[in-house]
């Protein structure tokens, strides 16, 4: 999971609007051709342990592989691994890794580099998000070059998807100090494309490589081009200077309707594993009476934000889980708009507008906060003030700051300097939340910084890590579900739809639950409509 | 008077009059939001169209000319008051006290303002008087030059001399005699420089580190628009065409000005 700056990655297909298959059979499939993908944000670095970015993570999942990976159907399937066993009632999992699989340099893959990767994730002075996960682990031997046997400290539920964790060489990075080595910018991985050339702020170009285990790519190119802007990124979907890009609620609504974009692109809308929230400071005074965040939530009309900010393409947040999730408790109702309940929870806990100037006071002073939020994102601006306007409506007055990103984490986030933070959350497949929810996750730097504390909660979360029956560890998630959003630490507001388009000449485009990029390495593009031919013209 | 400098005033006049008289001639609140009229073109109801969260476009700018205009007169008040006092101090007593603040000019001149503005900004937190007073502080130099080169060609003059043969008082003799016989090229320069501290200020906001919404001012607005420039054209013409009218109307009122004093700066 990372903190999401936009809510733009790939991610599962649900619904799919307007969708045209080309019948592919008896027709064979040609080679060529380039993908070029707009990002809104540069990668950070092209090293998948430390990458915590949704635009590096994209990129490099073209690059490397995991042991697993999630399929169409979001079943979990082997990826390096060519199969496991899970021993001592799930304890123990061992994993057989293919024996065909060689590194892009031409050196063979080997358990060797699982360990390697392991080692390096819970190496204390390696920067990666990631190390949680395998701290769990009590041991992980290399039984022989092709045979992996990991043992956990104690039951652990997202043991396996947790290997989903891109595999790194060894024989590459092992002298190296991973912070600072240059492989960041010159990976190379085992997986179907290999890296060519990166401009910062500009592109990244890679090539299909001839070696990938599962079979050559028939698209020939992947490129990716950073365009840090929503309406720019428009106008190249509209010059066809991009195959495929996320586009805003208002775009997908007003602007895509028009025959060029129909005989151009498909589009698509799927529901997302993010959501949008207000965050409190728990630690402030302000918000420690559990009633007034009760009267916050009350007060805003989730259902106009999604109508106004997203036009309607999402769903209100009922709590920590997004509705793909399995452990999503459909329901479960989240509190409905109302006012008059939320100005009496308020006069409740004792604030009272005693001057008559329209604002609550309490002990003399008035209640007022400021809500912070990202620049760049017109979304969340517009929440802002959406949300603004309703709580002014109930007597609290809020004041909207936007702040730059990079110092909005470091300044505000790390250290714990706000009221109130509008900002997302983007979850992965398994619905593990121990880092955000948990207590013991508040020191800087880590996830629970609205630092939320509930050990009933706390106990839920461990208990939930351990449990290997779905149904009961789906269980755990709708206790914790109902005590977080009792104890409304912070307002869940909504999860909006994930809104892309792509390019129509490619073709074997196959839409599931887990996306359509699952199958990329076999979409093709018929010889007379590939647009890209020469090895140069693609990028300024 | 020249007709340049009647266009100028008419048009700076009328755009501070509807800003003086914002809450009474506006037709709607500037923030009130209204989910039933998302992105509607110019109508009866609403004259310049509304934006992406139903707002009255027409009263957004008025209330958006009180913030803009005001910015660049106090901008240009601060800079105005620490350039005359710097440039005549500098002009009439020469010497250490001239390299000091001269030098000191120059080395502020060595920094992009646009930039410098930017950090500071960021540093500090983006909020109307930051704005005003970071802008401010930022464009005294020019005026500082001008009022130097001036005094120092004024103090030679015989009436400066005669007024020093009768005794009269630094202060007395910059305030009394050379001020005011050296301000008519600072307020074509003033003029011009509330005309650059409104573009800064658009500049600012459409980076989004100038004023925070929902107070509205032509920047702001106009980055909002970004988002929904090919589907709401008005959004951005109108806040434009606002930030245009205004920097034309002040250049007149300064060419005006020079054409009517006779100076060839």
């Amino acid at each position: 999971m990372f903190l999401s700056f936009v809510e733009k990655t790939k991610l599962p297909v649900f619904v799919v609007v307007f969708l045209f298959f080309a019948g592919s059979e008896g027709i064979a499939e040609d080679r060529g051709d380039a993908f070029v993908v707009g990002s809104i944000s540069d990668a950070r670095t092209l090293l998948p342990i430390i990458a915590s970015d949704s635009a590096s993570q994209d990129v490099c999942s073209m690059i490397f592989n995991g042991l697993v990976k999630y399929d169409k159907n979001l079943d979990l399937v082997g990826d390096l691994a060519q199969s496991w066993e899970v021993k001592e009632g799930g304890l123990v999992l061992v994993f057989h890794l293919r024996r065909n699989v060689s590194w892009q340099d031409g050196r063979p893959f080997t358990a060797k580099d699982v360990e390697f990767t392991y080692r390096q994730l819970i190496n204390p002075s390696v920067r990666t998000p990631y190390s949680g996960d395998f701290e769990r682990i009590k041991t992980l031997e290399a039984l022989d070059d092709y045979t992996i046997r990991v043992t956990y400290k104690e039951l652990f539920a997202p043991a396996l998807s947790s290997w989903g964790m891109f595999i790194i060489p060894k024989h590459i990075l092992e002298k190296q100090d991973l912070n600072s080595s240059t492989f960041q910018r010159k990976p190379v991985g085992t997986g179907p494309y290999v890296f060519k050339k990166w401009k910062s702020q500009n592109y990244i170009e890679l090539l299909s490589s001839n070696t990938y285990f599962e079979k050559v790519p028939f698209i020939s190119r992947y490129i990716t081009r950073v365009i840090p802007d929503e309406s720019t990124m428009f106008l190249e979907l509209e010059t066809e200077g991009l195959d495929a890009a996320g586009i805003s609620a208002l775009q997908y609504k007003r602007q895509t309707d028009t025959d060029f974009f129909k005989k151009k692109y498909y589009k698509f809308r799927l529901p997302s594993f993010s959501y949008l929230y207000l965050g409190y400071n728990l630690e402030r005074g302000l918000f420690k009476d559990r009633r007034v965040r009760e009267a916050l939530n009350y007060a805003v009309n989730k259902q106009e934000l999604i109508d106004m900010v997203l036009l309607g393409y999402g769903s209100i947040a009922n709590g920590p889980f997004v509705p793909q999730s399995w452990a999503y408790d459909a329901q479960f109702p989240p509190a409905a708009f109302n006012q008059a309940k939320a100005r009496s929870l308020l006069n409740d806990a004792g604030w009272k507008d005693d001057n008559f100037d329209g604002i609550l006071e309490k002990d003399a002073v008035s209640f007022e906060f400021s809500i912070l939020t990202n620049q760049g994102n017109e979304e969340r601006i517009k929440a802002a003030q959406i949300i603004q306007k309703r709580l002014k409506e109930v007597g609290v007055r809020v004041k909207i700051k936007v702040v730059e990103w990079s110092v909005f984490l470091t300044e505000i986030i790390n250290k714990r300097d706000f009221d109130a933070v509008l900002l997302g959350w983007s979850l992965s497949r398994d619905p593990d939340n121990f880092d955000i929810w948990h207590s013991s996750k508040i020191k800087p730097g880590e996830f629970n910084f609205i630092g939320y504390r509930n050990k009933e909660v706390d106990e839920l979360l461990v208990q939930a890590r351990k449990t290997f029956d779905q149904e009961k560890r789906k269980n755990c998630y709708f206790k914790i579900n109902k005590l977080i959003y009792r104890d409304q630490p912070c307002m869940f507001l909504y999860v909006a739809d994930n809104l892309f388009v792509v390019h129509k000449r490619f073709r074997n485009i196959e839409p599931g639950p887990s996306g359509i990029w699952h199958n990329f390495i076999y979409w093709w593009v018929p010889n007379v409509e590939q647009k890209y031919r020469s090895k140069s013209a693609i990028v300024p | 008077m020249n007709k340049l400098l009647l266009v100028g005033i008419a048009i700076i006049g009328f755009l501070s009059a509807a800003a003086i008289l914002a809450p009474f001639i506006s037709p709607y609140e500037p923030s009130l939001i209204d989910s039933a009229s998302l992105l509607m073109p110019p109508s009866y109801a609403h004259p310049l169209g509304t934006d992406g969260l139903g707002r009255d476009l027409l009263s957004r700018i008025i209330y958006g000319a009180r913030i803009s205009l005001g910015i660049g007169i106090i901008a240009v008040g601060i800079s105005l008051c620490i350039g005359v006092i710097a440039g005549s101090v500098a002009g009439y007593f020469g010497g250490l006290a001239d390299s000091i603040i001269m030098r000191s000019a120059d080395i502020m001149l060595c920094f992009p303002t646009f930039f410098l503005i930017l950090a500071t900004v960021a540093v500090l937190e983006p909020s109307i008087i930051n704005i005003m007073v970071i802008i401010g502080l930022t464009s005294w130099m020019g005026i500082a030059r001008l009022i130097r080169s001036e005094i120092l060609s004024l103090r030679e003059r015989e009436f400066i001399q005669a007024a020093k043969a009768i005794g009269a008082s630094h202060y007395g003799i910059i305030c009394r005699h050379l001020l005011p016989n050296a301000l008519g090229p600072v307020f074509v320069n003033a003029t011009l420089g509330i005309a650059g501290a409104i573009l800064l200020e658009s500049a600012l906001s459409f980076l989004g580190l100038g004023v925070q919404p929902p107070v509205p001012s032509w920047g702001n607005i106009l980055i909002e628009s970004k988002a929904t420039l090919g589907v709401a054209w008005w959004i951005t013409l109108f806040p434009g065409l606002a930030i245009f009218v205004t920097i034309l109307g002040f250049n007149f009122i300064a060419e005006g000005l020079r054409k009517h004093w006779g100076y060839n700066a």
